[in-house]
């Protein structure tokens, strides 16, 4: 198996594992988290199919991908801001519609 | 004997993945996500792209982990049972969806890796003709300043307007009252910072200008430029302000406002379309802007404040 196989399956596999991550919480630090892990996967799915041999990774992809770490980190200070305050305004990390399917909150 | 190394780092990436979304508590959450970037910094730097590397290490796991820890100090001190009282709620649909849609990434990824075998990418191949023809050795710098401008003036933009949403949402900020009194034998503490915080603005003077040539570039100096001012918060020599001083304000503002206006210079002057760089001088100005508001701006995300002040000691 090539190196880029190996690390294309791995950025699959890292997507996947954020999407469940995101859809299985309600505490929106993990969710934020679940994000990040999410947007590694496609990082490295964006950098790591092979190139002709012999050639560097294509510098466009790679560029993008820099944008990309740049945008998701200013996207997690924002929303961890946003964690905060609806935290210190209802007294909860969650977000109430994240659950109003279940048993225990008729109340909603 | 070198795939081993790269199934080691991709395993070792997954599992690590594996703890930060379902692993038992989230502090501890928190910290392999922190090992998750610095990993993944690892493969970066396996696959050849260095400049990914320096950002990933540098923002990926540096500063969103400081961010991350700061957001986790001012949650518990609040309410010391904010990540204690985290409620697992599986929906039967998560393991499916997910499965369903990591199929269908998998079967993008399949036909695009299809396509690079049967016709070598045509974008990289233009792009590396044009960037024969200009100054910058560095291909990834080239094609953020001369070929996709747009992407890294809204990019800055994107980095501002966050910015911007984090300090009027964000009400708790990085103090004595969430860092504790200052410790009154920190003299340890104090050598560091006079040994790291010059260290720090050296290498980000070096990635800045060896990012023309070598990797580096604006976005990894201003992320060690940022680091070197949180560690100064965490020393307690800054504090944060409520109100932004002048000179802060315009750094914060810098780097979009000396991209814009050096690429409209150049549609007035009638040379070419907007921001296009007249030259290395543009280049290196824009590139010193972005490191400037990029540091400031990643320095008040963290404190969470408007503006930051000098301790008396």
């Amino acid at each position: 198996m090539s190196t880029a196989a190996i690390y294309v399956l791995a950025g699959i596999g890292i997507f996947g594992i954020g999407l469940y991550g995101l859809l299985s919480t309600v505490h929106l630090l993990r969710s934020l988290l679940s994000i990040n892990v999410m947007s590694s996967g496609i990082f490295l799915l964006l950098v790591a199919p092979p190139t002709r041999a012999g050639e560097a990774p294509d510098p466009i992809a790679q560029a993008l991908v820099l944008t990309g770490i740049v945008v998701s980190v200013a996207a997690t200070a924002f929303g961890l801001a946003l964690l905060g305050r609806l935290h210190a305004a209802s007294g909860s990390p969650e977000l109430n519609d994240r659950y109003d399917d279940d048993d225990d909150a008729d109340d909603s | 004997m070198s795939v081993a190394i790269d199934i080691l780092l991709a395993s070792g990436l997954v599992a690590l993945a594996l703890q930060t979304v379902a692993g038992p508590g989230l502090f501890r959450a928190t910290i392999t996500f922190i090992i998750f970037g610095l990993v993944m910094a690892l493969i970066w730097a396996r696959l050849g792209v260095p400049d990914l590397a320096l950002a990933e290490a540098a923002l990926g796991a540096g500063i969103t982990g400081a961010l991350l820890l700061a957001a986790i100090q001012r949650l518990v001190h609040g309410d010391p049972q904010a990540l204690r009282k985290e409620r697992r709620h599986v929906s039967r649909l998560a393991l499916p969806v997910a499965l369903l849609v990591s199929l269908l990434v998998a079967a993008i990824a399949l036909s695009l890796t299809g396509a690079v075998d049967a016709r070598p990418g045509e974008a990289a191949t233009l792009a590396r003709e044009a960037l024969a023809g200009v100054e910058l050795g560095n291909a990834v710098t080239a094609v953020l300043l001369l070929f996709r401008g747009y992407d890294t003036l809204l990019e800055m933009t994107v980095l501002l307007a966050a910015s911007f949403g984090a300090f009027a949402s964000s009400r708790a900020s990085l103090g004595d009252d969430l860092l504790g009194p200052r410790e009154r034998e920190q003299s340890l503490l104090d050598a560091l910072l006079t040994v790291i915080v010059p260290l720090a603005v050296l290498v980000a003077g070096y990635l800045l200008h060896a990012g023309g040539e070598a990797p580096g570039g604006a976005f990894q100096a201003g992320a060690v430029l940022g680091a070197a001012a949180v560690l100064l918060v965490l020393g307690r020599r800054l504090s944060p302000n409520p109100v932004p001083s002048p000179p802060e304000r315009v750094a914060v503002v810098l780097g979009v406002v000396v991209f814009s206006l050096i690429g409209l210079l150049s549609l007035a002057r009638g040379e070419g379309q907007l921001l296009a760089l007249p030259g290395m001088w543009a280049v290196y100005a824009v590139e010193g802007a972005m490191m400037i508001s990029i540091a400031t701006i990643l320095a008040l995300l963290f404190v969470g404040g408007r503006g930051l002040r000098r301790n008396q000691r």
